[in-house]
């Protein structure tokens, strides 16, 4: 079963794969410290930046793996997929913060912390996919 | 350089839709300053600045289906998931600045300016990476 699954997905399929799991294993590790600091001990500005900057490393690491893939992908279908899934999340993400942005501009709506854009975009992008991937299915039915 | 008619209705969209957004934040502006908005209307006139800038990244999807030059369309798809990156990083970053208390909150939006900002740094990997930063935006 595990061995179909695996042929199922191409090389840069399976290095993107592997390069997410080690990227979210890693913020993982590195957040939950880094907040107990934060919160429990008074920390320098400086160090606050640079445990604000590890934070946000292995999320920028998500990114360039993504940016990786694109260009390893060979498959010319599934990278046309990839692209297809990048544009509609981006531009699903960036109508939402530009809504929210005049909605915050206006007063109408509370600021919210910026990291929550990105979140917005990984989360579209599954979307986008368990779409594909039901559309395709029930295609095939 | 010629532009492809795809890039000519791209402009011609693009023109229509900014001064729209120039009119709409007018509008909204003069109504919250004159304190006339309230409720579901106040909501309505916030998002109104809004729909031409969503307009804009259409514009964009509309152009990368409609362009027929195989070249130049790779090359805005590139300028496109550079901006994308550039945008998101960037707010990622400043995100954490701002739960570790070092920077202030922001509207949202400056996302989309970031994006924006992010198609000309794209032109500049393109230009740098394959000699060529062509595309729109």
């Amino acid at each position: 079963m595990t061995v179909a699954k695996q042929s199922d997905l191409t090389p840069a399929q399976r290095a993107h794969t592997r390069r997410v799991l080690w990227m979210l294993l890693t913020y993982a590790v590195v957040l939950p410290p880094l907040l107990w600091l934060h919160a429990h001990r008074e920390v320098s500005n400086t160090a606050s930046l640079v445990m604000a900057i590890a934070a946000s490393l292995p999320v920028l690491g998500i990114f360039a793996s993504w940016g990786r893939y694109v260009s390893d992908e060979h498959d010319e279908y599934h990278q046309s997929m990839a692209l297809r899934r990048i544009a509609v999340a981006t531009n699903a993400t960036m109508g939402a913060a530009v809504v929210w942005g005049f909605l915050q501009a206006f007063g109408v709506m509370p600021l919210v912390e910026a990291y929550w854009i990105p979140t917005v975009w990984v989360v579209m992008q599954g979307m986008f996919g368990c779409i594909e991937f039901f559309s395709r299915r029930s295609a095939q039915q | 350089m010629t532009r492809s008619p795809a890039a000519k209705r791209y402009n011609r969209r693009v023109i229509r839709l900014s001064l729209l957004y120039a009119l709409f934040l007018v509008i909204a502006v003069s109504g919250f300053n004159r304190g006339l908005l309230h409720g579901l209307v106040a909501y309505f006139a916030a998002v109104l600045p809004a729909l031409p800038i969503i307009g804009v990244f259409g514009a964009i999807g509309l152009y990368l289906v409609e362009e027929q030059d195989e070249y130049v369309r790779m090359l805005m798809v590139r300028q496109s998931l550079w901006a994308s990156g550039f945008a998101l990083s960037i707010a990622t970053v400043w995100g954490f600045l701002e739960s570790f208390d070092l920077v202030n909150h922001v509207d949202a939006y400056y996302i989309a300016v970031l994006w924006f900002g992010g198609l000309g740094f794209g032109a500049c990997v393109n230009k740098l990476t394959i000699g060529s930063a062509a595309g729109q935006g």
